[in-house]
């Protein structure tokens, strides 16, 4: 069916027009890996600076005036609004230009778009967040979204991995999840490197060591394809039903609000039915192409 | 003479599927429009019967050729020869995993050509006949008769009478041509006698009509890049909006980039759904590319492609 | 029901004139689509067959500008171009492409609203005209209307030889025609006459599929991979069935700098045909044709009817008759396998 109410997205529509971005100023920009910046930006215009809000798991379309517009999940917390963050990997002609900036730079924001994680649906049980690369960023915002409103969640497992101790992002984060006695923090590298003492092995291997207890759980898990698709079974094994399972799903995607038609999988679009899904609605889409 | 040709056609495809001499054939077969034709592709030897040899076999089918695995048969004419032994001289093939079926050509009807003699859209036409150098055309009760310089394709025309450049087997015997190095340029004749300025107004004219389908460079055998310059964005060369100045920025770019390839067989221009006139422009390219180099594309098959290759004797004028 | 003669249209099309631009089938152009009347063609009155490129052009162009953008003093000033779009009359819309525009019209509208595309809708007028000679390639009577049904339109023009029968559709319709010079009350004859068109219209649609049993089958056959190789095998992966296709709307959108300091930002057609359409960095979901091509095919027969209970297709032909190599999409959905329900 099509989409109905959405009302709630339509809030910070820049003079009302979907396609037009608001300015927004870079803050701060901080060197999560060699190909992973992280940006802080806030918006020029006072009001919305003040009355900006977002729910995890949204995403916005960041653009380059003149090379052109990319989209990235804002990867702060909604708890957390004197700035905003996304979290940009060097690939191509757009995140290129971003890497370039500096601060005080401006671009463009257009959002927030998308669904979001559902937060009614994870109130009171245990959580366990999976997440490989950069793919930590969707899932960030949840997780101090989260740990802001600690009373409403059971226990907190997360499990984060790299190809390498280079490679892992938000190490500041990972450093503060350590030290939170509420939280249990295991991260984990791909293959042995010298200095580096933690755990040794891909993301779904350590998950299933790790064997989060699938009881009154729900499982958040985002990063490479192919780690989301060798991490299914694992929670499988370990009793999780695909309702209990979300993540967060990728596309090629230019308008953000369903229109341009290329992020679709079957007949739901990934930019406005998602990108949150759990793993039970995949497997009813009626296509393959996740 | 042709219903022979046909089945001899099928029957020596038919023979090389059931013998395993190839696994899969390229082929034409009856179009689900009038006077159409349209590829056949296939390993099923229950589908040969189906292959047609007739004046509208106008795809070039060497275009199919890098996509497929095994040893394919192809049903070539002598265009799609050339193009065919192109790609063996760029190494996209290899020539012992192609089977080259030669079918007599006496020329292509380009059905635009009739639909502007008749007055009328091909699904309004009874039938048309290729009757040796003429087409008899029936519409509405009238028969009319054209003579083939006025219904072949621009590319037939111009096509010199040479050697098919390269086959397995020929079936039948090659047709001759209604044919000569002068026919086929009226457009270019046209071109030629303008002023620079009047031609740039004419080819900003033709452009604005291009909304970059890309039916000229996917249809084209020549234009193979598995990233086409097009697609990059690091730089980027031509933007992907369809303004005038990118798409015949596009159009010179991709000409450049098959010329010594480029067989001018004429697809490019048929394709394209807003009627530019790109035959003109792969002709003048390969009239350039005789000229200064001597050299036709896909004529021989051990010959180093045109413009990866250095010849002492090349002329250097060009280079001031 | 009113009438005119065909030959008081072009006083009329001046008169619309004077508050409209309007736009006739002509050819003259190069190719044939909606081109702003010159004042003197009128071959269009007696002889009109689809154009090439469809009227979706009117209302999502090939590309159009979103906003401009300059930088002044250290900072970026945005420039919408998103004003209010000239009044456009389009004369002679056959009711495929009409039926077409209404279907796109849902997905602009749907959750948000696209101006750009609706500005233009809300100031257009539609004037249909029946489709007296359809092509081979037509199938329009197999989508749910006919080539002489007035859908979608303001006012419907039925061809009765040297005349028009006028069926005024809308309220839109209707001011239009207040005071139009050479506008009479039809006879019954008239309207007798107008029937007897319409019958032969429809009775000249040759091509048919079966909706009903194309709805059965594709759920089923999604994953027959084998079935969508051979059938995607002599597809080339061109533009020209998405860009000619008056219910395709999928469009990219693109910066470009035109100064040091300023630009725009536009948006232009893009196709799912093409290789790059889906791909990303870390991988291409359709990278292999045959996906592609599927996509093509169910996202106007499964996925856009599951959305908004239309099949986005009307029947007009024109991706059979342009395209390079004859693919012929009721080819493929009069083939489709009978399938085995897929276990989940």
């Amino acid at each position: 069916m099509a989409i109905s109410d959405i009302s709630h997205r339509k809030r910070y529509l820049a003079e009302g027009n979907v396609y037009l971005p608001h300015i927004a100023v870079i803050e701060k920009i901080i060197d999560e890996t060699s190909g992973v910046r992280t940006f802080h930006f806030n918006f020029r215009d006072e009001k919305l600076k003040a009355e900006f809000t977002f729910e995890s798991g949204q995403f916005g379309e960041y653009s380059i005036f003149g090379i052109g517009e990319a989209t990235f999940c804002i990867s702060s917390s909604p708890t957390r609004r004197d700035h905003f963050e996304f979290a940009v990997q060097r690939v191509g002609k757009v995140t290129n230009a971003l890497h370039r900036l500096g601060v005080g730079a401006e671009i463009g924001f257009r959002g927030p778009f998308g669904n979001s994680f559902p937060l009614d649906y994870l109130a009171g049980k245990n959580l366990v967040f999976i997440a490989g690369g950069i793919g930590l960023a969707p899932l960030r915002s949840l997780i101090w979204n989260a740990l802001d409103n600690r009373a409403q969640y059971g226990n907190i497992d997360i499990i984060y991995g790299a190809r390498s101790p280079q490679d892992l992002c938000f190490k500041y984060d990972l450093e503060s999840w350590e030290k939170d006695s509420s939280v249990k923090m295991t991260t984990t590298v791909d293959r042995e490197a010298p200095d580096w003492q933690g755990n040794v092995g891909f993301v779904p291997a350590i998950t299933e060591k790790v064997a989060p207890s699938a009881e009154n759980a729900a499982a958040i898990v985002c990063g490479p394809p192919i780690m989301i698709r060798f991490t299914f079974p694992v929670l499988e094994k370990l009793g999780f039903t695909p309702a209990q399972m979300i993540t967060t799903l990728e596309k090629r995607m230019k308008c953000g609000i369903g229109k341009c038609g290329r992020c679709n999988i079957g007949d739901i679009y990934v930019c406005r039915d998602g990108p949150v899904f759990s793993y039970e609605q995949i497997k009813n889409f009626n296509s393959d192409e996740y | 003479m042709t219903k022979e040709i046909e089945q001899k056609l099928r029957d020596e495809i038919r023979d090389l599927l059931e013998t395993g001499k190839v696994d899969h054939i390229i082929g034409y077969e009856a179009g689900s429009l009038k006077f159409s034709t349209t590829p056949l592709i296939t390993g099923d030897k229950a589908d040969v019967d189906r292959l047609v040899i007739n004046p509208f076999i106008y795809n070039n089918l060497s275009v199919f050729l890098r996509d497929m695995c095994g040893k394919v048969g192809i049903v070539a004419k002598k265009c799609d020869a050339r193009s065919i032994v192109s790609l063996i001289q760029s190494q996209q093939i290899a020539r012992e995993n192609v089977f080259i079926i030669g079918v007599p050509c006496g020329g292509i009807i380009d059905l635009a050509k009739v639909e502007k003699l008749t007055g009328l859209d091909r699904d309004e036409i009874d039938d048309i006949v290729w009757q040796k150098e003429k087409a008899v055309v029936t519409f509405g009760g009238n028969t009319r008769e054209f003579p083939a310089k006025e219904v072949l394709a621009d590319a037939c025309l111009g096509c010199a009478p040479s050697d098919f450049p390269e086959y397995d087997i020929f079936i039948g015997e090659s047709e001759s041509l209604v044919a000569g190095k002068d026919l086929g340029r009226n457009k270019i004749k046209e071109l030629e006698e303008m002023a620079p300025a009047q031609r740039w107004e004419f080819w900003k004219n033709e452009f604005s009509r291009c909304i970059r389908c890309y039916a000229c460079r996917q249809i084209c055998p020549a234009c193979f890049c598995n990233r086409c310059f097009v697609e990059e964005t690091e730089p980027l060369y031509i933007s992907p909006v369809p303004k005038w100045q990118d798409n015949l920025f596009f159009q010179a770019i991709r000409m450049l980039h098959v010329a010594g390839r480029c067989t001018n067989c004429g697809e490019c221009e048929r394709a394209c759904p807003v009627n530019i006139p790109l035959g003109a422009l792969s002709k003048k390219m390969e009239e350039i590319v005789e000229e200064l180099f001597e050299y036709r594309a896909g004529m021989d098959k051990d010959a180093p492609p045109l413009m990866t290759a250095y010849q002492l004797e090349e002329c250097e004028d060009l280079i001031r | 029901m009113k009438k005119i003669k065909k030959q008081s249209i072009p006083g009329l099309l001046g008169k619309w004139q004077q508050e409209f631009t309007v736009f006739v089938p002509s050819k003259a152009s190069g190719v044939s689509q909606m081109t702003v009347w010159d004042g003197k063609d009128t071959a269009f009155l007696d002889r009109n067959r689809n154009t090439a490129i469809p009227p979706k052009a009117n209302f999502l162009p090939a590309m159009e500008k979103l906003f401009g953008f300059r930088k002044e003093a250290g900072s970026y000033k945005l420039e919408p171009a998103d004003g209010e779009p000239p009044r456009q009359l389009l004369f002679g819309i056959h009711p495929c492409d009409a039926r077409a525009i209404a279907i796109i019209d849902m997905v602009f509208k749907d959750a948000y609203e696209d101006r750009y595309y609706l500005s233009r809708r809300q100031n257009t007028v539609l004037v249909g005209m029946t489709c007296t000679s359809a092509y081979d390639s037509c199938f329009c009577t197999s989508l749910g209307f006919g080539p002489a049904d007035p859908v979608d339109v303001d006012i419907m023009l039925t061809d009765i030889g040297d005349t028009f029968l006028i069926e005024e559709v809308t309220e839109k319709g209707k001011e239009l025609l207040a005071d139009a010079k050479g506008v009479v009350e039809a006879t019954r004859d008239d309207e007798k006459k107008a029937a007897a068109a319409r019958e032969s219209a429809s009775a000249r649609v040759s091509r048919k599929i079966d909706t009903g049993e194309i709805s059965k089958r594709l759920p089923l056959v999604f994953d027959d991979q084998e079935f969508w190789e051979k059938i995607s095998a002599k597809c080339v992966s061109c533009g020209i069935c998405t860009f000619l296709c008056p219910t395709c709307y999928c469009f990219d959108i693109n910066d470009e700098m035109l100064r040091s300091d300023s630009g725009e930002r536009y948006r232009n057609w893009d196709c799912c045909s093409f290789a790059v359409y889906t791909k990303m960095p870390v991988e291409n979901p359709r990278e292999e044709k045959w996906r592609r091509v599927r996509q093509k095919v169910y996202h106007k027969y499964l996925f856009y009817p599951e959305l908004f209970d239309i099949i986005a297709c009307t029947g007009c032909g024109r991706c059979i008759r342009q395209c390079p190599v004859n693919w012929d999409i009721t080819q493929t959905l009069s083939n489709l396998p009978a399938g085995t329900p897929v276990k989940k």
